[in-house]
């Protein structure tokens, strides 16, 4: 039986010369949490992997004038405790802080959360608010860069070509008018049915007080995260109120109506949902809001 | 393949196969039983290492990614005959109970204090979080890590 071949390429440019002769049974390394997982309830034990583990230029989150730079290599763990994600981005720092458990954290990439494209990857909802972009090298050196809807297939699928790697993830800098959260109910693999995840990006107008712009973006409701147009409409415009968190909880189960009625996970996502419009409405606006008017 | 790494404080070279785990390599290359194979899945933490100074599971690390890294497993801990404080707290709080958790338990905590000498009840827990205990109930394993850093 021919066996696995695993290539360790240090710098882009050694990668690049990897993925030259990548084909249809090569799979790209990261941290491995899913793919070492995945390969071994496949049994696949031949092909080649590219461990991209080596590749230093590729574990710095780099700030520019206008954007954070985020490289593919960056764990959850290092998004969890980096001051700028935090400042000009929570809601990507609130999901990284979020996935599975310590050690996952301490491995798991955010490249390999986008490429691995699960319905409910928790990077995927925040970075699709923003207008994030993905950038990719291929097997020629081109780099490409694309929205994170023209990465993410859906249902553990990607768009990658096969001689395509990500190498970078570019978030905005969002100033002091931009609010974001994210939130999430259920664990991964616990009871998989009961997963749901979604982030919130909110531009306030100049008083502070009213919505100006809204970016909703749900996962575990399809094959993957999408942006919801229906609740984006009810918040903007609006002023922070309770009424405003009642709208929010409403168009998100009319939102989760239209997008899994009739499945097994309907009644209960329909109610979980509001649990996680009470986390994101209060990371993003504080318990105030709630807590004054119940008096 | 050739991989090359520092264990418990001492360099080795190895020859390994491409699809071995660095839990693999730990047990069955160096005989360090320590690390446990539970789920074999990163979800009970059984098989937890710390890897240049980060807990990690070993089943989800492939042991050529491992090259040039500082791996710590239980053995690693214990120096010049001496159990480590946080071992002794274990005993001493009865945090052990079936046993297969604890390795995990023990380099889990072991990572955070590395980093946080200080840590708070909720920085303990999770710390703790991605490591499954089924006969303790964790009450007792918190209390064991508390008691380290109050001396
Ligand atoms: C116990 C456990 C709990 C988990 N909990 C969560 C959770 O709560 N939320 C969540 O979102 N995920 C969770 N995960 C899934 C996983 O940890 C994340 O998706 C993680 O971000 C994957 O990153 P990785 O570097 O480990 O990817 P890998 O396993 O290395 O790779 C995953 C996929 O991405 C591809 N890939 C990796 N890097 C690149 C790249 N640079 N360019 C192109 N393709 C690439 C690989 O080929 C593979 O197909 C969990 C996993 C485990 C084992």
């Amino acid at each position: 039986m021919e066996s696995l071949v695993v290539e360790t390429p240090e710098s882009l440019d050694e990668l690049v010369e990897c993925l030259k002769r990548a084909d249809k049974n090569t799979y790209l390394l990261a941290g491995g949490t899913d793919l070492i997982i995945r390969m071994r309830r496949s049994k696949i034990y031949s092909g080649k992997v590219i461990d991209l583990s080596g590749i230093n230029e590729l574990k710095k989150i780099k700030e520019e004038s206008k954007y954070l730079r985020i490289g593919a290599l960056v764990t959850h763990s290092m998004i969890s405790e980096n001051d700028k994600i935090k400042e000009f981005f929570p809601a990507l720092m609130e999901a990284s802080s979020q996935v599975g458990s310590t050690q996952i954290r301490n491995r798991g990439t955010i490249a390999g959360n986008i490429a691995n494209s699960s319905p409910c990857a928790d990077t995927v909802p925040p970075l699709m608010t923003s207008s994030a972009k993905v950038r990719t090298i291929n097997g020629k050196g081109e780099i490409k860069e694309r929205d994170i809807d023209e990465v993410v297939k859906g249902s553990g699928f990607n768009y990658l070509q096969k001689d395509e790697a990500i190498i970078e993830i570019i978030i905005p800098k969002l100033g002091n008018e931009y609010l974001s959260a994210f939130g999430k109910l259920g664990s991964r693999t616990a009871v998989t049915i009961a997963k749901i995840n979604g982030a919130i990006l909110v531009k306030m107008d100049s008083t502070g007080k009213k919505i100006k712009k809204a970016y909703v973006s749900l996962g575990a409701l399809g094959p993957k995260a999408f942006r919801s147009k229906i609740v984006e409409d009810r918040l903007i415009g609006k002023e922070i109120s309770r009424q405003l968190f009642h709208d929010l909880c409403n168009s998100l189960i009319e939102q989760v109506d239209l997008a899994i009625k009739g499945r097994s996970s309907h009644p209960y996502k329909r109610e979980a949902i509001k649990g996680m419009a009470q986390d994101i409405f209060i990371r993003l606006f504080g318990s105030g809001v709630l807590e004054n008017e119940k008096k | 393949m050739k991989l090359e790494f520092t264990v418990n404080g001492q360099d080795y070279t190895l020859d390994v196969n491409p699809d071995d785990r660095l839990l693999d390599v730990l047990r069955d290359k160096l005989g360090l039983t320590s690390v446990k194979e539970g789920c074999s899945e990163g979800e009970c933490g059984a098989c937890t290492v710390i890897m240049d100074g980060a807990a990690v599971t070993s089943c989800t690390v492939l042991a050529i990614q491992a090259r040039g890294k500082e791996i710590i497993t239980v053995e690693g801990l214990e120096k010049n005959g001496e159990l480590d404080e946080l071992q002794k707290s274990f005993i001493k709080n009865g945090a052990v109970q079936c046993g297969f958790c604890t390795p995990g338990m023990l380099m889990s905590s072991k990572a955070l204090l590395m980093k946080n000498p200080n840590p708070t009840e909720e920085e303990i827990k999770r710390a703790i979080e991605g490591n499954l205990c089924r006969c303790t109930g964790y009450v007792k394993i918190i209390k064991a890590v508390k008691d380290v850093i109050e001396g």
